[in-house]
């Protein structure tokens, strides 16, 4: 039956259907599954009706929760964002922005070209007050979980949005960053750290110091203080901040380790009998460590500080990414994550204004 | 010799006459249209997944029983149009007539016939592939109910995704329609595994239809298990997969067998009594149309002749204007749509169907 039966209250999430990898296939394929699914959440794909059409006439699904928006154009991916977007101003991801803008949804999913999924929603949407820099979040799987559902994932945040960062902006990433880690990984006080060269409050560049001093004074925020690189992994902390370059190196340099771990490990497995034998003792092991680690169950990463929420899924996001990267979505749009930013924010700007500003230390 | 007395006596109506009546009745006109409708997740929610879920559904009184959204309004709105004929046919026992009756009864439908499958009979002769067997049961069944219609009487049937309904009702027309020859027909009832004496009957029944030309207009298939609708492409146009009524009752209008203003009392049915959303109606026309199996001047057309004052208003729930506000954005949504492929009416590959929809049962 449609709707939710009156039990939640009905989201509405507008999904780039055009973008990604894979194009309409995987993520009409990742809504269809949704809808028998989730009977709260509505999916509003934009793209090509025909082709939307085509891969929807496949799959099991349920229409009463699907609707289509058409979109003439696409953005590919190794297209110049703001060149792209300003000769297609009707494509896929920019009239998806719009539609949550004008209220017919209440955020979005994307796989597509990263810059100008987010250009679009610069801008189409207003940044929450308070937010320079809308940074882009990242999660990584950690040695240690957190929250009520034992979450393997960190956030780390920002991976690349922005390049040079204030004091301030890593203090509206920290206060975002805790927010989203509080009411998506239900952890009600998550650690937040300083990414830098050393734990102590005067270690690595000035906005970093400085930040570690507003952190400190001006937020209520569960601030562990700063971290090293080798503290990521470990899962020292729940929400790791850093300027958008620095997040950006840590991040490619992760997944390239996890990539090369994998690669020495398949290596070993033609190498000598032994260590295959080995290999496949552990194969268990490693099956579940994988699941455990998977990306795809998480989704995508969040896009925060504007006044709708983007989730950013990866471009080679397959159904199930898809599926979970619109499923967080709505569970951020039902647990107020905006409204909670903003509350956060507005509060910081309060404390900051009683209270005389840090001076930065020699 | 005695001159032969003339005989007086009115002739005898088909049917025999009524003992109870004073003057026999005029006998009924023949029907305009026959609906024809399967019973389990098509007419009622049913779930027989499992054993439990079969003696739930077996022991469960009329009161406990679920409707599929619509389907009751749908099938009130259809009667209200006159010179029409409706006629359950079900795989259920017959052991359950009474308290199927029943339900009906308090759905405020009303029907002219209710066939249902002589289970007991079939345990007890030791014909147990028949007690699950759908095709050597209805197609029997459906061809007898055509037996006695005249030529010009219509046909839509309603069925769903769980067992062979497309598949059999699709035959049935095309058998009433000629189309279906005779070694075919054995061929195809030969591999669905039909018992001969069933399979023999069906034959003989098909023979004696008078060609009559293509009788049935629509096969309405409930999308109970949310099926592809691509795999019921080889069953061509005629048969339109949907996933509630209010898509059937779009068609039906668009078929001119159902007024507009019905059309709204199936939806206000959906919304008041079983929780659907504006949302979901709205999403569910705008589905028809990216399929093609409605055109958008109908949705233009549904929204010309409906007014305010034709559509009940039921406390809370929202008006006719509200409710054709919210569609017609969902159509402006979709842009100039680019003509839809519907599936091929070119004759139907029935062994290949059979192998495809039927896998467990043939030969």
């Amino acid at each position: 039956m449609s709707g939710d039966g009156g039990k939640s209250p009905t989201v509405t999430v507008a999904v780039d259907a055009m973008g990604g990898d894979f194009g309409a296939e995987e993520i009409v394929r990742g809504v269809a599954q949704l809808s028998l699914e989730a009977p709260h959440i509505q999916s509003l794909l934009v793209g090509d009706t025909r082709a939307i059409q085509a891969q929807l006439a496949r799959a099991r699904h349920d229409p009463e929760r699907i609707s289509v928006h058409h979109a003439e154009h696409v953005v590919r991916m190794d297209e110049k964002p703001a060149e792209a977007l300003d000769e297609k101003p009707e494509c896929s991801v920019a009239v998806a922005a719009r539609l949550v803008a004008e209220g017919a949804a209440d955020a979005l999913v994307s796989a597509g070209n990263t810059g100008a999924s987010v250009l679009a929603c610069a801008r189409h949407w207003k940044k929450i007050p308070g937010v320079r820099r809308a940074p882009l979040a990242a999660v990584y799987p950690t040695e240690i979980r957190r929250g009520e559902k034992d979450d393997p994932f960190s956030l780390i945040l920002d991976v690349g949005a922005t390049l040079d960062v204030s004091a301030e902006d890593l203090v509206s990433f920290a206060l975002m960053g805790s927010a989203y880690a509080a009411r998506i990984s239900k952890n009600p006080r998550p650690r937040v750290a300083l990414l830098s060269n050393g734990a102590e409050a005067g270690k690595g560049p000035p906005e970093i110091v400085e930040a570690h001093q507003l952190l400190t004074q001006s937020t209520e925020l569960n601030f562990v203080g700063n971290v090293e690189g080798v503290d990521i992994p470990r899962g020292s902390a729940d929400v790791i901040v850093c300027g958008g370059y620095v997040g950006n190196v840590v991040l490619k340099m992760l997944e390239g380790i996890s990539e090369t771990v994998m690669r020495l490990a398949g290596y070993a497995y033609k190498e000598r009998l032994v260590w295959r034998l080995g290999l496949m003792l552990l194969s268990g092991g490693i099956h579940r460590l994988k699941e455990i680690t998977d990306w795809e169950q998480y989704g995508g990463a969040p896009v925060l500080g504007f006044d709708h929420l983007f989730i950013k899924a990866h471009g080679r996001s397959r159904a199930r990414a898809i599926h979970n990267a619109v499923k967080v979505a709505a569970k951020a749009q039902q647990a107020g994550l905006v409204r909670e930013i903003e509350v956060a924010l507005r509060e910081f700007q309060e404390r900051r204004a009683e209270s005389p500003p840090a001076q930065p230390r020699a | 010799m005695a001159k032969p007395r003339e005989d007086k006596r009115k002739p005898i109506p088909p049917g025999g006459p009524s003992l109870l009546a004073a003057h026999p009745p005029e006998p009924a006109p023949p029907p305009r249209h026959v609906y024809r409708w399967d019973l389990d997740k098509t007419y009622l929610k049913t779930e027989f997944d499992s054993l439990k879920d079969l003696l739930r559904s077996a022991l469960e009184g009329a009161e406990a029983k679920q409707a599929v959204p619509g389907a009751s309004a749908l099938l009130r709105e259809l009667r209200a149009t006159g010179g029409t004929r409706i006629c359950f046919i079900s795989g259920s026992p017959r052991q359950m007539r009474r308290v199927l009756t029943k339900k009906l009864k308090l759905d405020g439908v009303e029907f002219d016939e209710f066939i249902l499958k002589p289970n007991l009979r079939n345990m007890l002769t030791g014909r147990f592939r028949a007690m699950r067997e759908q095709v050597g049961y209805k197609l029997p069944a459906l061809l007898a109910g055509r037996a006695g219609l005249s030529a010009e009487t219509r046909e839509t049937c309603f069925g769903d995704d769980a067992e062979a309904d497309c598949f059999i009702y699709s035959l049935y027309a095309d058998v009433i329609a000629g189309s279906v020859p005779r070694p075919l027909l054995e061929e195809i009832l030969y591999r669905a595994n039909v018992y001969e004496d069933d399979a023999q009957r069906a034959v003989t029944l098909a023979d004696a239809l008078p060609a009559a030309g293509a009788a049935v207009d629509r096969i309405f298939i409930n999308l109970d298990r949310r099926s592809p609708v691509a795999r019921f492409e080889r069953y061509g146009a005629r048969v339109v997969p949907v996933f509630n009524y209010f898509q059937a009752a779009l068609v039906l209008c668009e078929d001119g067998n159902l007024s507009a203003p019905s059309v709204v009392r199936v939806a206000l049915e959906m919304v008041d009594r079983f929780g659907y959303s504006l949302d979901a109606l709205r999403n569910s026309l705008q589905d028809l149309l990216r399929r093609g199996r409605l055109k958008r001047a109908t949705a233009v057309m549904l929204g010309g002749e409906l007014t305010e004052e034709g559509i009940p208003q039921l406390g809370s729930l929202p008006g006719a204007r509200e409710l054709l506000l919210s569609f017609a954005a969902r159509v402006r949504e979709l842009g100039e749509l680019p003509a839809a492929t519907l599936p091929p009416d070119g004759a139907i590959d029935y062994l290949a169907a059979l192998e495809a929809d039927l896998p467990r049962k043939r030969r």
